[in-house]
């Protein structure tokens, strides 16, 4: 990041009719832009439904008023540029892409519609700090109100903060891996100079931003009461704040599709000579795996809140029994997609983890093609086993067999990545840092969520566990414990590169055992409440439940501590840690191998790939032992 | 490189036949690390087994109160069990590879001289094997239990062989309310139950879905509008037990709550005649 005075003399001079109006866009703009437009759309959308200038809120007014906000953002960022000049027939010059990749290094470029994927890399890292600190602030506040026994919130505000917290930490882990580190390091480690499509990749992170706006705004209009999984027709209830949630899931899903076919065109076309698909590094493979879950799954969340919208403003009733509509249709639609999210989300981690793992213990990977085997097995099951969300709903009971089945089949290729997991482990000593502390957390939450898991997938244990406690404490041990512990791992290992700064380890590590523990505490509680007979989503217990409850919430209040500590370990050592050399943990995957801080395109000359990235460690004795008592010619 | 290996074995005049299997598993068997992993392997299972106790004890916060319920609690304890050797081993060796094989701290990048492992094909397939296995038995008892639990929700294990009472149990925002259709139609808020003699849920709601839940029976289904749901049980349990909502429904979903009271022969009578029916 620092810029040379001989860097900026080389600048290339840009003709100014254009780049002017280029330059000028950044976020600020862009903020502006969409609240012109929304402001002209609420007026507009007043005077054309109801002949005022300005009408209180209904739902076709926020619509149309949303609609104006994410055109004006996207405008004023000039995510429009390139198309309007495409269309025109002239498309960017040489100089201007060049401005617009990032050319001039300086701070601003942090700030506008950047296409180079590192700059992308950071935004979306800052971008997601953002959504997991507003989802962490709404958990305190649910756990506050869980653990005393008086009304703190009214109960409409208390389930808005619950459905907030559970779309904002969907979305946050979602984007915690595959945004920051999947565009920053991905096509490094693939040995590309950027992304297939940079104008896509800067496009995906501002929709982000665009979606998240209105999310955030809902929670002042009414909010959304219903949890993430907003069901019909409890959600057609909800004052028009929900219009908001609608909005964000509709645009965050486009904004994944664009994003999911860059990394997956990266990753197919873009990767370095020779590095066949066996050189091809595992978290290559689980970011792959993930995006290409997140192509075909998405758009049923999108067709789930198109329709719930139309339900709203367009007086249909996809979801409205009385007028002949189905709740099952819209739990359908839903858990298509609701459950491969979760291996959209925990899959990256995962791939992380071993990527990590394998630098620590200075050893190859147990078993690169079990560890593939793995990720594809979970890929090719996690379309098939949606209804186990729906074992308790009636919708046919007889559907409990195969889902049952199929939810239990998912347990086989998880459990051939945690092979390759304690194989990688096994005889190693270990070489202490953070992230691989962080790895043997994440693998302990895994086997606690891989067991409860199992209760849930059963039909006749899911009659008791069903939208208890029991499940919120599972899927936060396999979303936060294996998914966002995983990308704590993650984001501590690679920070080095994508800043050129060391993490500072020792506070990081105080702050993130404390939310280890913390962790502990308030889940193993939560399932102890669930398990009791405690439901979700309340906004009081009773008795029976106060303790449980009150243990929970102290050991969120040492989560959020945790966090708090981690989070300034993070960007201290972001303002002033010690410098980093291009490969402090001697790694041999090619993002190590280009100098940091990273040049604008990544390697002066393109790599070329002669071995797997996983030659570590000596051959081993007992091998070789084998091999002579068998004549064989000892493995080198 | 010798001092690596403690064969216990003394060596044999070379050959160039393979040593049998069990030499190899014998030397394996022997080494150090694994006899500790073994030992810590068992500890780590032995750990779930009152974990086990735990958690079906304390399903529903108390004792079953009808056969299905039991059913509920057998399932958790037997995976819970069945489950606990491998999770037992993998946290084994996450213990052992935290604390057993030896560490290196420093920001030198440390020259560990690990053995490089690159796979195992005996040991991918054993744990294949063993975790398809697992998977399998999981399934089969899954199977099996649910049709069990299916016929219990018919009313399979009744002594008397008694025709299902049909309840019509209604769900609206904030309140349970149910109605005895053979009894005349009565009404109440309170779920009343006969002891011992099956008992048929058809639940339906008029506002948003519900979930209506007797907790210590393990009866569980969700409440639709716009539609019919069926559940059933014997409770076996004479006392008071807990509805609840289990399915977000609103402002005052925490609050949806009642009880169902199982009454005996006698009660029962009294209180179908306090509500004005003659039997």
């Amino acid at each position: 990041m620092t810029t040379t005075a001989t860097e900026t003399a080389a600048m290339p001079v840009y003709p100014k009719n254009f780049l002017r109006s280029l330059r000028r866009q950044n976020v600020f703009t862009a903020f502006a832009g969409g609240i012109v437009g929304f402001l002209v759309m609420r007026v507009a959308a007043s005077l054309f439904f109801r002949g005022e200038f300005w009408h209180g809120d209904s739902n076709r007014i926020i619509t149309v008023a949303f609609i104006g906000w994410g055109v004006g953002f996207m405008a004023g960022i000039g995510a429009f540029n390139g198309v309007f000049r495409w269309f025109a027939g002239k498309d960017l010059d040489h100089a201007e892409a060049e401005y617009m990749a990032g050319k001039d290094l300086g701070v601003k470029r942090y700030f506008r519609y950047t296409t180079d994927h590192k700059v992308v890399g950071i935004q979306y890292l800052v971008v997601t700090m953002v959504i997991l600190a507003i989802g962490g602030t709404l958990a305190m506040l649910i756990r506050t109100q869980l653990g005393i026994s008086m009304e703190l919130f009214n109960p409409n505000t208390y389930n808005s903060f619950v459905g907030t917290h559970g779309v904002a930490m969907v979305v946050g882990m979602i984007l915690v891996v595959t945004g920051p580190i999947g565009n920053f390091i991905v096509p490094m480690m693939v040995g590309a100079r950027d992304m297939a499509f940079p104008r896509l990749n800067a496009l995906s992170l501002w929709l982000v931003v665009a979606a998240l706006i209105p999310l955030v705004m809902s929670l002042f209009m009414g909010g959304i009461r219903d949890g993430w999984t907003v069901y019909q027709p409890l959600a057609i209830q909800a004052p028009p704040g929900a219009v908001g949630y609608i909005f964000f899931i509709v645009i965050f899903s486009i904004s994944t599709a664009v994003s999911s076919v860059n990394l997956l065109v990266t990753i197919v076309r873009m990767r370095a000579r020779g590095m066949t698909w066996s050189r091809t590094p595992i978290f290559v493979y689980s970011v792959a795996a993930s995006v290409g879950l997140a192509l075909p799954f998405f758009p049923f969340y999108m067709y789930s809140q198109l329709l719930a919208l139309s339900d709203r403003t367009l007086s249909t009733s996809f979801f409205i029994p009385e007028r002949g509509g189905s709740v099952w249709l819209y739990e359908h639609i839903f858990w298509i997609l609701g459950h491969p999210e979760v291996y959209v989300i925990i899959l990256p981690g995962i791939g992380a983890c071993l990527e990590i793992m394998v630098v620590f213990l200075r050893k190859p990977l147990f078993s690169f093609r079990t560890a593939v085997v793995g990720i594809a097995g979970i890929v090719a099951l996690a379309g098939l086993v949606w209804a186990h969300h729906m074992f308790m709903t009636g919708w046919a009971p007889l559907a409990g067999y195969p889902f049952m089945i199929s939810t239990e089949m998912i347990s086989i290729p998880l459990s051939l990545i945690v092979l390759v997991m304690i194989g990688t482990m096994w005889r190693g000593k270990v070489w202490t840092r953070l992230p691989m502390m962080i790895i043997y957390a994440v693998v302990f939450n895994k086997i606690i969520g891989g067991l409860t898991g199992i209760f849930l997938s059963d039909v006749p244990a899911d009659m008791h566990f069903h939208g208890s406690m029991f499940v919120t404490a599972h899927f936060h041990y396999m979303l936060m414990g294996t998914g966002l512990f995983g990308a704590m791992a993650a984001i501590v290992f690679w920070f080095p590169k994508m800043t050129g700064r060391m993490f500072d380890e020792r506070l990081g590590s105080i702050g993130f055992w404390t939310a280890f523990v913390g962790f502990q505490i308030t889940f193993m509680a939560m399932f102890a409440a669930g398990n009791l007979g405690m439901p979700r989503r309340v906004f009081q217990s009773s008795e029976l439940f106060l303790l449980s409850n009150q243990i929970s919430t102290v050991g969120a209040y040492m989560i959020g501590v945790g966090m708090l500590i981690f989070l300034a370990a993070l960007i201290s050592s972001w303002k002033s840690g010690v410098i980093a050399s291009s490969n402090p943990w001697g790694s041999q995957t090619l993002e190590w191998q280009t100098p940091t801080p990273v040049p604008l395109e990544n390697f002066p000359v393109l790599p070329v790939v002669t071995s797997d990235p996983y030659q570590y460690g000596v051959p081993d004795p007992y091998q070789v032992e084998r091999d002579l008592e068998t004549q064989k010619e000892p493995v080198a | 490189m010798s001092q690596d290996l403690d064969t216990s074995p003394p060596p044999e005049p070379p050959t160039n036949r393979p040593l049998p299997p069990g030499d190899r598993l014998g030397t394996f068997l022997a080494r150090p690390y694994v006899k500790h992993i073994a030992a810590i392997w068992v500890v780590c299972t032995l750990i779930w087994v009152p974990i086990a106790y735990w958690l079906a004890g304390n399903m529903g916060a108390g004792p079953a109160a009808s056969k299905l319920m039991g059913a509920l609690k057998e399932t958790v304890f037997v995976f819970t069990l069945v489950s606990a050797p491998l999770m037992g081993f993998v946290l084994a060796v996450i213990l052992y590879s935290w604390l057993g094989w030896g560490r290196v701290s420093g920001d030198e990048v440390p020259d560990l001289k690990n053995p490089a492992i690159k796979g195992n094909p005996i040991a991918v397939t054993i744990w294949t094997i063993v975790v398809s296995f697992l998977a399998f038995f999981l399934v089969t008892w899954g199977i099996v239990e649910y049709t069990v639990v299916n016929n219990y929700a018919a009313g399979s294990d009744n002594p008397e062989k008694l025709q299902p009472l049909e309840v019509h149990v209604t769900g609206q925002q904030w309140l349970w309310s149910f109605s005895y259709p053979e009894q005349g139609g009565i009404s109440s808020e309170t779920l009343f139950l006969p002891h011992n003699r099956p008992v048929v849920f058809k639940a339906t709601s008029k506002d948003v879905i519900h979930n209506f839940w007797i907790v210590p029976m393990g009866v569980k289904i969700d409440v639709n509008p716009g539609a019919v749901t069926l559940a059933g049980v014997t409770p076996d349990t004479l006392g008071s037990f807990p509805i609840r909502c289990a399915e977000l429904c609103g402002m005052h979903h925490a609050f949806m709550q009642t009880q169902a009271v199982v009454l005996d022969k006698a009660d029962w009578n009294s209180w179908l005649a306090s509500m004005g029916v003659t039997s």
